[in-house]
């Protein structure tokens, strides 16, 4: 498959990497020479260094048998502009990043089609949403959704007080238990787990269950005494967080501080009442516990600097603060962060890599998600008529190593899966893997 | 640090492929019933075992190629293909020194083509076709060879590219190295099956055919006659190889695009080719005056000749149709300032290759006018793109590494016994990978009167030179070893 890329910011080169190493044909774009080097000579990619927006720079990279054409520079206008350009010059698919929430809307999807777009990607907003998921949840690490909710996917770190820890899970599993345990990460190593396997303290298990059973899930994992989330603090206003106020449930209460006057003043403008702007400096102690902090049960830090993020985490923690939620753009620390029991890290690139990844996986895949701890992926498939997997039960149908059936949905019901189970054709199958072994498992379902 | 299971794997992975090579010589003997036949199955049982001593030493490696890694073998691949290489030369008792064997077989596979043989008619068939096949394989380079017929590297097969690339920055025709790498081979295939058929129709006999058409692909050098194409005799065949290493000389990317996408505006909008075309056009009028003026040869013949050693000494071929050492010694000097040139980067040539001179011109020009304006911000431009001042400064780095090597060889061949004149040109002739020197090293001579130090040293310099300096010199820095 033949992608061009424009624009190698840090959406881009992270996406050229994970592409090229799936043995894609990657072109990437851009006007910066300096960028492009270092990638060219480390990576199995091409670089054209040439303004994406310009009609010759295009032509020069060979967008006219472009199977996709992916526009991730800065601005949003730029990008709209490269992929109209693009399609008409023969790219068959195009995917823009925008700043703008307008543009989702569903009515325009057809206008911007019509254009020559045909995706568009909000990174803002994919990261606002995993951010009110992980406060939903306060006792979760990851959350995610299968089909509507038939099959929920859980993330949570073992303290002292689970019920389930160092059994080995073929024992638990005779007990014949609502829920599959698809992933174990431990240190900085993550496991696909199998019966032998045990859970000790401190690691995070991924568990995928149906969701009447969350609160049972709760209870062996010794949440219980988490507290729900009814206010949260924001640091850092910025784009991350007012499309945060926007998804946040009416029940939870809404706090920004942010340091810059001129852009509290901005905030008042597009936020909704109930939200409270504070104009301060996110590290002072005093300030925060002034506002509250210690009947806040979700700090959240969203500023521009990485490192500023985690230290903040970790006093607010200290406060007494259950949930704490990071921005952290640095992809080196995102496994540091995670050992310093931050709750939940955000990191806008993944999220837009893995959304654009997602946007090109040739099977019937609607959800790709990247585990941002725990280094696997997690896929869901529609299961063709005569594929490898139906022709017998899961355990003989010789699935790969680190890759693991967490559920499947059938006729809109979560059904659990064991080693017996036969899938059927028309089942949505939720699939976990390590690395980018997507492609891989893909010939069993097609 | 360095991965060594790793480089054993595709170490032995290489061995194999240099087996391969010998077995399609050994049916050459067998074929003509010839005297070398024993001693290719031994070099294929040593080449073999080795290939498969190293594949079971790289059992279990772990699947990463850092850029160490990628420098450690693709110097390493070149020495010890020559290692086994020289096995069918000196086990069939035709060069019985270790050293000849070694130089003739490392100036085949940097396609040098100095030779220290002196009757080289009287060598079987198996071993001239091997002879051709050294350079033709060391043409493109014997790691990127492998990277078009085996997916073995990986990932690391960029960082080995890089290594064994020449040129100051590197063109891909595709994004993936691999499918750069068959179409590139494609290319040259074709360069060089075209040219069998052609001088096929000059007359020349198929066996001569294939193995010049092998070397001149390569800009290798190494002929079946010990007068080189003087042999022949034959305008037509001069006009053909002269065309053919014109062809080769250009880089191969611009090929692809000319020959397979029909793109004749990449071609001749692209600096590097206009340096290229008019040095060799420069070089070839000033020659044809000069012995139009001081030899007894006509007009046509005097042109033939000047073409054809300006574009041989140019594209570092090392074909000769005359002895250049009977003409003027103007034109003496003149064919080694030839050799410093080269042709263009990513093509088979050795030399400085003309991107560099583009850039160094231009460099100095900007000087000259930096110092009328001393507040101008000057780029330097080559095909419409300004180069970055990184680019810049590795080519100066280049260019200062190369005259020093060039001005230490001299002196270390000239300590080992060798003459002024014959160290001088040794020195630039291996090290840019060409093949005649001058006086007694010059065309109608071979090197084998050099001292066996010397011989070693020319060799290490074929090699250094082959793979643009940086590469082989980087494994004796000390900080290239170090842990940190």
């Amino acid at each position: 498959m033949k992608i061009i890329i424009a624009g190698a910011g840090a959406v881009g080169t992270h996406l050229a990497k994970l592409l090229s190493d799936e043995k894609q044909d990657i072109i990437l774009m851009d006007e910066d020479e300096e960028k492009l080097s270092k990638l060219d000579s480390n990576f199995d990619l091409m670089t054209v260094n040439a303004s994406p927006t310009s009609i010759s720079g295009l032509k020069n990279a060979g967008v006219a048998g472009a199977d996709l054409f992916i526009g991730v520079m800065p601005e949003e206008s730029r990008n709209m502009t490269a992929c109209m350009l693009a399609t008409n010059m023969g790219a068959k698919k195009t995917v823009a990043r925008i700043d703008n929430y307008e543009y989702l809307l569903p009515k325009h999807k057809e206008f911007f089609s019509q254009l020559g777009v045909h995706s568009l990607i909000y990174p803002e907003m994919l990261a606002a949403k995993d951010i009110v998921d992980a406060i939903k949840m306060s006792w979760i690490r990851q959350w995610w959704e299968f089909c509507g909710g038939a099959l929920v996917l859980i993330g949570t770190k073992m303290r002292e007080t689970a019920e389930i820890l160092n059994v080995p899970l073929h024992e638990l599993g005779g007990r014949n238990i609502p829920f599959h345990i698809v992933a174990i990460k431990r240190g900085n190593e993550t496991i696909i787990p199998r019966g032998d396997d045990t859970i000790k303290l401190h690691d995070i298990v991924y568990f995928t269950t149906t969701k009447k059973y969350i609160p049972y899930i709760r209870k062996i994992a010794g949440k219980e005494t988490y507290p729900d989330v009814r206010n949260v603090m924001i640091m850092g206003g910025s784009r991350i967080a007012v499309r945060t106020t926007q998804y946040v449930p009416d029940y939870m209460q809404v706090k920004i501080i942010e340091n810059d006057i001129n852009r509290c003043n901005r905030l008042t403008e597009v936020v909704d009442d109930k939200v409270m702007i504070i104009n301060g400096d996110g590290r002072d102690m005093d300030l925060l516990m002034e506002e509250g902090l210690k009947n806040t049960e979700a700090f959240v830090a969203l500023t521009d600097n990485s490192e500023t993020n985690i230290l903040a985490c970790l006093a607010a923690k200290r406060m007494g603060v259950t949930k704490t939620v990071a921005e952290v753009e640095n992809i080196d620390y995102i496994s540091m962060a995670e050992s310093l029991d931050i709750g939940t890290v955000i990191n806008k690139k993944m999220i837009a890599a893995s959304h654009i990844y997602q946007m090109m996986l040739d099977a019937d895949v609607s959800n790709v998600k990247c585990l941002t701890f725990a280094n696997a992926d997690v896929a869901e498939f529609t299961v063709k008529n005569g594929s490898r997997i139906t022709k017998c039960a899961v355990k003989d149908a010789g699935l790969p190593k680190g890759a693991t059936i967490g559920g499947l949905i059938r006729n809109g019901d979560g059904i659990l899966v064991t080693g017996n189970t036969v899938i059927q054709p028309n089942d949505h199958v939720v699939v976990f893997c390590l690395g980018m072994m997507i492609k891989k498992i893909e010939k069993f379902f097609n | 640090m360095i991965n060594i299971k790793m480089i054993a794997r595709i170490m032995g992975s290489l061995f194999f492929i240099e087996a391969g090579f010998l077995i399609l010589c050994s049916f050459l003997a067998i074929y003509y019933k010839e005297s070398d036949l024993s001693a290719f199955l031994t070099s294929i049982a040593i080449t073999t075992g080795a290939g498969i001593i190293a594949s079971l030493a790289g059992k279990n490696a772990e699947k990463k190629i850092s850029r160490r890694d990628g420098y450690v073998i693709v110097t390493f691949a070149w020495v010890f293909f020559s290692l086994f290489g020289m096995l069918p030369f000196y086990l069939s008792g035709y060069i019985p020194s270790i050293t000849d064997a070694f130089f003739e077989t490392m100036s085949g596979f940097t396609t040098t083509g100095a030779s220290i043989l002196n009757n080289i008619e009287s060598l079987p068939h198996g071993l001239l076709f091997w002879r051709s096949m050294t350079q033709w394989i060391g043409g493109l380079g014997i790691v990127f060879f492998t990277i078009a017929v085996l997916p073995i590297f990986g990932v690391g097969s960029v960082q080995l590219f890089a290594a064994e690339a020449t040129g100051p920055t590197h063109d891909k025709v595709h994004p993936r190295i691999g499918v750069t790498a068959k179409w590139i081979w494609t290319i040259y295939l074709g360069l060089t099956l075209t040219e069998i058929i052609l001088l096929i129709a000059g007359g020349m006999d198929f066996f001569d055919s294939v193995c010049h058409s092998l070397t001149t692909a390569a800009t290798g050098g190494y002929s079946t006659k010990q007068s080189s194409i003087a042999f022949f005799n034959s305008p037509y065949i001069e006009y053909v190889i002269t065309l053919f290493m014109f062809l080769s000389g250009i880089n191969f990317t611009l090929l692809y695009l000319l020959f397979l996408k029909g793109n004749f505006k990449r071609l001749f909008q692209n600096t590097e080719f206009h340096w290229y075309l008019g040095t060799v056009g420069f070089f070839t009028l000033f020659t044809t005056i000069t012995l139009i003026c001081t030899s007894p040869f006509g007009i046509e013949e005097s042109f033939r000749k000047a073409i054809f050693q300006v574009v041989s000494l140019q594209t570092t071929t090392g074909f000769i149709s005359a002895d250049y050492m009977t003409w003027v010694p103007v034109l003496w000097s003149l064919m080694c300032i030839i050799m410093f040139f080269g042709a263009c980067a990513g093509s088979t040539t050795g030399g400085m290759k003309c991107i560099r001179i583009a850039i160094m011109s231009r460099v100095a020009k900007n000087e000259f006018k930096h110092i009328i304006h001393p507040n101008a911000v000057l780029p330097v431009r080559i095909n419409r793109q300004v180069i970055s001042s990184t680019t810049k400064s590795a080519v100066l780095a280049f260019t200062f590494l190369y005259i020093a090597i060039v001005f230490i060889g001299w002196i270390v061949l000239m300590i080992f016994g060798v003459g002024f004149e014959e160290a001088y040109s040794v020195v630039i002739s291996s090290l840019g990978n060409v093949g005649p020197g001058i006086g007694k090293c010059g065309p109608s001579h071979s090197w084998s009167g050099l001292p066996d130090a010397a011989k070693w040293v020319s060799a290490l310099l074929m090699l250094v030179g082959r793979l643009e300096l940086f590469t082989v010199l980087l494994l004796f820095t000390p900080g290239f070893w170090k842990k940190h």
